[in-house]
Parts: C-alpha cells; structure tokens; sequence
C-alpha cells in the first residue's frame, strides 16, 4: 500500500454560503506499484482529492497515508520528505512553464531536492527521453514548442523529480490522437520499467480501460465504488446514472453476448477484440 | 455560406530582445466551399489551421492573401465585418472564459443588446434559445452552479440569441466530461436539424460521426474533404496525418485484415453490431 485515504473530508469556504463538501468520506487505498484510474463527472472531487495526496489541500478531517506515514500529522521537515514522493501534474500543465530553457524548467525540481548537478543534468536527460522529446528541445525557449511538445515539457519536470507516486490529472485534455497515444503510451512504458505507482484522472474512459488495473469511480465527492476494470464497467447502468460512459469495445461484446455469441466480456481494445471475434467466426 | 480562395495566413511574432523576427505560416492556401445547412467537422492535428481557419469565418482573423466570402461578402472588407460577425458564431473550448454575466439569462441577453435588438424581442430571444439548448429551468440561476456542460449550452444560447446562420465550435467539447460532450454535441445536431450550418473542431473521432462533411487539416491546407465513411475508410493515411479513426471502424479494420467479412465502413457500435450478428450467424 502506498497511498491511502481514511474517511477523508475537504468542505471549502466552511462557515460561508458559500460552503461546499467537495469530498464527503472518502476511504480508498492504491496498492504500491498500481496504476489506477479515478473516473467521475466534473465536479465529483477528483482534482480535489488528488490536492490532497501530496498536501496542497489539508483535509477538514481524515487522513492521508503516504507510504505507512500519516502525511498531516507529520512535522513540517518529514512532510517535505513525504511529499517529495508524489508527483502531481496538473490540467493544462504548460500553463505554468516559467523559465527560459526547457532544461531549466525540468532542472527547477530536481534542483529543489538538493540533488548535486551532475544528477540534476542526468535527470533532466532521462526526462526528456521519457516523454519522447529529442535532445535539442533542452536549450529552446518553452514557448517556441508547440501545444503537445509544451505538454511533454511539462510532464518532464515532474518526472524528472522521479516519483514513487505519478498523478496525472487528464493530461491528454485537448491533444490530437497521436499526441494523445504517444503520451499515454510513454507513461504506461514507464510505469512498466521504473515500476511507479501511477495515478490517472481522466474523462477518456476507452484509455482507463486500456492501461489501469483499478479504477475509483467518484461521484458527490464520495468513491462510488471500485475495482477492476471488468468489474467497473460491468456496472453500466449506475455509471450511466452518475453522468459515466462505457467504453464502445465493453459495449458492443455486451449487446454481441446477449445476443448468444461465446465472446469474453472482459476486453477492452480493438486488437484484443478482433482477435476474439476471429476465433469465435472461424469456429 | 463560405467560399474561401487561396487563403494565407501569417502569424507575425514580435521581435523578442536578441530573436530574430519568426513568422509561422498558420494557412498555406485553403480553398473550401460550404453551403448553407451543412454540418462540417474540421480535424487535424494541434497546429495544423484548424483553429486559424474558424477565427477566418466570422472575421476574428482576416487572410494575409486570398480572399474568404461569407453570404457573397468578402471578410478583408472593413464594411463588411459587422455583417459577417452577425451571421456566424463561435463557441470557444473554455465553458469559464465565455460567461460574462451573473444571471444565465442576462448572459444570454448581452449579444441581442448590443445589437439593439428592443427589449420585448430580446426576451423571446432568449426564453427560445434557452429552450433550444434545454437550459430554460436555469434562466434565473448564477452561472457558477452549472456544470461544463451546462455552461457550454449557455454559450450556445447566447450565440443562438444573435440568429445567426451558422455556429463554429472551437474545441467546444474538449474540456467536458462523457455526459456533458453528449449534451452539447445533442444540441449542435438538434441545430443543424434546423437548419443552421455548424462547423465542428474537434479531436475526438467519435464527434466526427454526425457531422455530414469532414475537412481534415494538415499544415495549414485542407488535405482531405469526404463525408465520415469516406474520411475513416482511409485509416492509414489518417494516421500518417496523426490522426485516428473511431474506435468501431478501427475495430472494423483489424477484422477485415483478419479475414472477418465485415465493411470497413463501419463508424458505429450500432453498425458494428449489425455487420458482426450478420457475419456470426447470431
């Protein structure tokens, strides 16, 4: 277990009219190594419960654990320690590149470690591999990239802090098709060689599918339930409910079952279904 | 509607300090012509003009050379703007930078306004582009209650309460969630199905389904131009353009490689279903 909420309540503006429970008892835990998806409509607490795990939000009551420590409860120094292992990046993250290089950019966490500069420089290397930008992108301005590259750029300067906790809050959200595959396709390869425990937001429920193996569905500030990918989206009618699709794959083996055909519901790409559908038309 | 002759359009950046002057060459002669009512989506990578191209439609952007004519009138023409901003509106990507009033209603209200449009008009403008967006039991409500899409379709209504012949949406659905896209994208068929002509931006593969004409963009000239079936029946060139096609035809594909007698024109889960029952003896 890496990261766990108890019973954990965030109400914003307490006390006011204006004052809003945006997390309502929220219990879950992600196992070390786990790479899980949070669905839920705007609105349902996602991007607030994320706040939490690496204590940019305190919660009104509950708690967050963070590799077995209480992360509110921790001094100031152990909660620094603590939060260096959670990376969160943000919607729209290119939003807030700041500096004049790319290299300074992705060196600006690093740096803030207190990591020597030959493990800065390393680091910065390794990050920019990682999100698939070439070598020469370093010395350019973060503003002469382009949309998707900026977005790369982005996500390198919390890589490149390489940590044990990778929260992406939908880190595709407006990139074309091949931006979207080449960057998810990057996490999920580096999620399988560094062994990270990731955590994905996303509206795109055809990608959470594909790439977690459990998925938080959260509605009204609260996990509505949660599990496997199968398991999840076996409940089509309550996502339906709560403002959730299911992606076309899952739905067309459903209808293609009730109808007598011997296909396993527990697929979720195209490649996986075709080969499925091949075997059951050539039997 | 639109009839666009070799446009070009050059972004000019400012000189920075020691930079040297980078211009960027957003529309590299588009030639287009679209008629009234029709329902055109505009794909294509981040970058390749889609979104220069539809700030050119209601004269936000006017072309360094070519001309762009909107009902006959040529948008370079400073005469001409009012008119054209008149008859086609945008709907942005961002439901939070496009509501400006505290009221739905009087948020709404603000375009007719300006337009001096009198008082007992405007409220039957607005009471029947909040019912065409089913936004009316919101009338009175603050926008900040609403969810994205809700707020979407305030915007829509506020651009319907304009009468305007034709509604370009900007990427209008790229920061919603499942039910919030199928809301608007409901809304811009229930539209079209009246008659006003709607010009879609997207990345997602499976909005490019209703629309009854594709345009895909690449580096700033319009590539390729077929109905849906035509467009995603040509996967591979799609992809080497960074695009993708729906999840269904891209299913459809792979079966037929696989030797599965099933039409590669498949862009639905209702077709799919209809091919693979045929093909399984189900």
């Amino acid at each position: 277990m890496i990261l766990a909420a108890e019973n954990l309540t965030h109400i914003y503006q307490r006390g006011t009219v204006f004052e809003k429970k945006a997390l309502d008892g929220i219990t879950m835990s992600v196992p070390k190594g786990a790479f899980a998806g949070v669905i839920g409509h705007t609105g349902s607490g996602k991007s607030t419960l994320i706040q939490h795990f690496n204590a940019l939000l305190e919660p009104t009551s509950g708690k967050v654990w963070l590799d077995g420590e209480d992360l509110f409860a921790a001094d100031k120094k152990k909660r620094k320690r603590l939060r260096e292992k959670v990376g969160l990046v943000f919607q729209y993250p290119e939003h807030q590149l700041f500096e004049t290089t790319v290299q300074k950019d992705i060196a600006f966490g690093p740096q803030n470690m207190g990591l020597s500069s030959d493990e800065v420089s390393r680091r910065v290397a390794e990050a920019l591999e990682w999100v698939g930008l070439p070598k020469e992108a370093a010395q350019l301005s973060p503003f002469e990239l382009s949309g998707g590259q900026k977005r790369r750029a982005a996500i390198a300067g919390v890589l490149a802090m390489k940590p044990e906790v990778l929260i992406l809050d939908e880190p595709t959200a407006g990139l074309d098709p091949r931006g979207k595959n080449e960057i998810l396709g990057q996490i999920k390869k580096m999620h399988e060689s560094a062994g990270n425990t990731v955590i994905l937001v996303s509206h795109g429920m055809d990608d959470v599918a594909r790439l977690a193996d459990i998925i938080f569905v959260m509605n009204n500030g609260r996990i509505e339930f949660s599990g496997s990918p199968a398991e999840v989206f076996r409940e089509a009618d309550k996502l339906a409910k709560i403002g959730l699709a299911v992606p076309q794959v899952y739905l067309l083996l459903r209808e293609l079952i009730k109808r007598g055909a011997d296909l396993p519901q527990n697929i979720f790409t195209a490649e996986a279904a075709a080969q499925a559908i091949k075997k059951l038309y050539e039997h | 509607m639109f009839k666009a002759e070799q446009i070009y359009f050059e972004y000019t950046q400012t000189a920075e300090e020691d930079s040297a002057p980078a211009n960027y060459v957003a529309l590299n002669g588009v030639d287009a012509e679209i008629q009234k009512g029709e329902f055109v989506a505009v794909v294509g990578r981040n970058g390749s003009g889609k979104s220069t191209f539809a700030k050119h439609l209601n004269a936000l952007l006017s072309p360094t050379s070519g001309t762009l004519w909107v009902n006959g009138a040529a948008t370079s023409k400073e005469e001409n703007i009012w008119q054209v901003r008149k008859s086609t509106g945008m709907v942005f990507q961002n439901p939070d930078n496009q509501i400006i009033a505290s009221v739905v209603e009087e948020d709404v209200a603000f375009g007719p306004e300006n337009l001096g449009v009198e008082p007992g008009e405007i409220r039957r403008r607005v009471d029947g582009s909040l019912a065409a967006v089913r936004m009316a039991d919101f009338a009175k409500a603050a926008p900040h209650i609403l969810s994205g899409g809700q707020k979407q379709r305030v915007a829509i209504a506020g651009v319907l309460a304009m009468r305007p012949d034709c509604i370009v949406f900007d990427e209008a659905t790229a920061m919603l969630d499942p039910l919030g896209r199928s809301e608007v994208l409901e809304t811009v068929a229930a539209l079209n199905g009246e008659g006003i002509t709607i010009i879609l931006i997207t990345h997602f593969m499976e909005e490019v389904v209703i629309a009854n004409r594709v345009f895909v963009m690449n580096e700033g000239v319009i590539e390729m131009d077929g109905s849906p079936r035509e467009i995603f029946g040509q996967s591979k060139k799609l992809r080497e353009l960074g695009l993708d096609v729906p999840h269904m035809t891209a299913l459809a594909h792979e079966l037929a490689d696989l030797g599965v007698p099933v039409s590669r024109g498949v862009l639905t889960v209702g077709e799919m279903l209809f091919e693979l029952t045929a093909a399984l003896k189900l």
